[in-house]
């Protein structure tokens, strides 16, 4: 075995003869380590907790302009085409939105809301499809609870209207392709495809839609335009240069910029504090280490000095409390991820719920936990150099005077 | 005529400790490979000083000449070597030529008997072969073989340390007092074993004692120190008288 294994082989057997002081060091480092994992969990949990809830509700994404105005498709598909928009689809008349549904399942007749969608719907992204024609429909989870219905029903929609002094009523029958997630609205509320939505605002007005057999005056072959539309944002961090380009073309729009901008500050702010906070606690330990190394080396001179005498040289005697700072980072690692893994647990499942919070409160991923070794050890080897240094410069004759 | 192991000329060393020290002054040191040397003197003068420039592990502050030639090797000027701070090469002799035994025996606490025996074998990655029993059995240690040094007595102590200097058959055996800690019975038992032990391995043994019982039979090399009360400040001169 080279100097260098019998080094090795020598650093560890003397770590684990003295292991109550070797344990006294694993500890101090793991008191150190584990506070601030902790606290950078309860960070990253909250603040991720925060933005995950921002993120993931694509309510928060989206921009609603204010009041009425007069959108192109041509001008519809020029925002639709942009990198930070992830959805946008026209809106008609709010008042010529609104259909009646009756099932069989149930007595009710229900007034419901008209929302036209397309594939990408962030409203109805957990859903395999989309309406694809006339005849499809998608229910908000009240409307399907009080007509009674689930997947695959057929629900019978109505509309009216009053035309050349006659009132009209039409029927469609419409398959529920599918129930949409009840955290997206309490409303009652029907998706369907954009012809359908087009179809009843035409019949509301008067005009005729033949592919439903509906009568009525011709539409005009001019290109419509749209009073409103629904658009989102591809992410949070997107939405407030969306409003601004939207309002620098003289459209008013409403978001959610001010909570996603409170978020934001929020986790700068945390992660101000938390970096303050590592990088003192890191340089206090550093030289913790450095110091309880250079006493280490001082406490070990007379067994160094007998390594020196056998024919150890100087360089590889440098080694000897280097790899004890290593096996002291790697136990002090493991101890504090153990010591963080049992608090996040305290804190999620019995602080969490007492506070009426159904948030992760503390949580890290794997990569957390990867980092935290690789700072544990560039900072042990830093301090190991500091007792390595002290290593070498002892001179053999001097520490074998001590016994 | 055999070969000169060591060969020192007008070595000088100065050592001060706490206010007060001593300077020992080496005009001329020859040994010869196979003798039995013993530096005797009084407490303080230097003996301990002198094994360990000869151990190659303390500078001298000046010297005329200072050389190595251990047997069937080559020889080194160790002037030199520490003039250039070569502190491999001086680890090289060392770790192949020269075995040491402390006072106290100097094991290390956490290898078992039979590792700190093996330690300096394994540094020269040499092979495993009986070498180690046979030596712990002839020193009388086969039976703690496997047993931590905190267990061992005094003696038996000792005994594993001679058994750990000579493990790789060197060429030069270093004692500094190595029966001080011992009782006279254990001493002369163990002294006799060991200079049989030497005997037959050709190993030239310089020993560092105040102990006459055990020297009487080995070459003297005087100490002698310069008389007068102990002053503060005071550096007191060592050189071998004739």
């Amino acid at each position: 075995m080279s100097q260098v294994g019998n080094i090795l082989r020598l650093s560890f057997r003397d770590y684990t003869h003295e292991w109550r002081m070797s344990g006294c060091f694993v500890l101090a480092l793991a008191a150190v380590l584990a506070p601030m994992m902790i606290l950078f969990g309860l960070k990253f949990g909250i603040v991720s907790s925060m933005i995950y809830e921002l993120v993931e509700n694509p309510v928060n994404r989206e921009i609603r302009p204010i009041g009425s105005g007069r959108y192109d498709p041509q001008w519809i598909d020029r925002y639709g085409d942009r990198d930070d928009v992830e959805f946008i689809i026209p809106k008609t008349r709010t008042l010529a939105a609104s259909i009646q549904l009756k099932s069989d399942q149930s007595k009710r007749i229900l007034s419901t809301e008209l929302m036209a969608t397309a594939e990408h719907d962030p409203l109805l992204a957990n859903l395999a499809s989309t309406p694809q024609n006339l005849f499809e429909i998608i229910l908000s989870r009240g409307a399907a609870r009080k007509l009674n219905l689930s997947r695959g029903d057929q629900v019978d929609a109505s509309l009216a209207r009053q035309f050349k002094g006659k009132r009209e009523r039409v029927h469609l029958n419409l398959e529920v392709i599918n129930i949409a997630d009840a955290l997206l609205t309490s409303r009652s509320v029907a998706f369907v495809h954009l012809d359908l939505l087009l179809a009843t605002e035409y019949f509301k007005d008067g005009r005729s839609v033949p592919e439903l057999g509906w009568s009525g005056d011709a539409v005009d072959g001019k290109s419509r335009s749209y009073p409103s539309f629904r658009l989102y944002a591809r992410s949070i961090y997107d939405v407030e240069n969306l409003v601004k380009s939207l309002e620098g073309q003289g459209v008013r729009v409403k978001a959610n910029a001010a909570e996603i901008a409170t978020v934001q500050s929020i986790e700068r702010n945390l992660s101000i504090i938390f970096w303050i906070v590592a990088c003192v606690g890191a340089t206090g330990f550093a030289f913790s280490l450095g110091a309880s190394l250079w006493g280490n080396v001082d406490r070990k001179k007379r067994d160094l000095s007998i390594l020196r005498l056998l024919g150890f040289s100087s360089r590889r005697i440098v080694l000897f409390p280097v790899m004890q700072s290593l096996y002291t980072a790697t136990l002090g690692w493991l101890l504090a991820v153990l010591v963080y893994l049992s608090f996040e647990q305290i804190i999620n499942r019995f602080l969490a719920p007492r506070l009426k919070l159904d948030q992760t409160l503390c949580y890290l991923i794997s990569d957390h936990f990867f980092w935290a070794f690789g700072l544990t050890i560039v900072t042990a080897i830093f301090a190991a150099i500091i007792g390595g240094i002290r290593a070498a410069e002892i001179e053999p004759s001097d520490g074998l005077r001590d016994i | 005529m055999s070969a000169t192991v060591y060969s020192l000329k007008n070595v000088v060393k100065q050592r001060i400790i706490e206010n007060a020290g001593f300077r020992l002054c080496i005009p001329s040191l020859e040994i010869q490979a196979g003798e039995n040397i013993a530096i005797v003197g009084h407490s303080g003068c230097g003996k301990s000083t002198l094994l360990d420039m000869l151990a190659l592990i303390l500078c001298p502050d000046t010297t005329d000449q200072f050389e190595i030639s251990p047997v069937d090797a080559r020889s080194d000027n160790i002037d030199i070597l520490w003039q250039q701070k070569n502190q491999d090469r001086l680890a090289q002799v060392r770790r192949q030529h020269i075995g040491y035994v402390l006072q106290s025996g100097g094991l290390l606490p956490y290898l078992t008997v039979r590792e700190n025996i093996e330690l300096p074998r394994k540094l020269l990655q040499l092979a495993d072969d009986d070498s180690i029993s046979s030596i712990s059995r002839v020193l009388g240690i086969h039976r703690q073989l496997d047993k931590l040094p905190g267990l061992l007595s005094a003696g038996e102590r000792q005994r594993a340390a001679f058994a750990r200097a000579l493990s790789h058959r060197p060429s030069i055996l270093l004692a500094d007092e190595p029966t001080a800690a011992l009782d006279p019975i254990t001493a002369r038992k163990i002294m006799a074993v060991v200079m049989e032990l030497i005997k037959g391995l050709k190993i030239t043994l310089i020993t560092a004692s105040h102990d006459w019982a055990h020297v009487y039979k080995m070459e003297l090399r005087i100490l002698d120190q310069e008389a007068g009360p102990i002053e503060q400040g005071r550096i007191y001169q060592s050189t071998f008288r004739d």
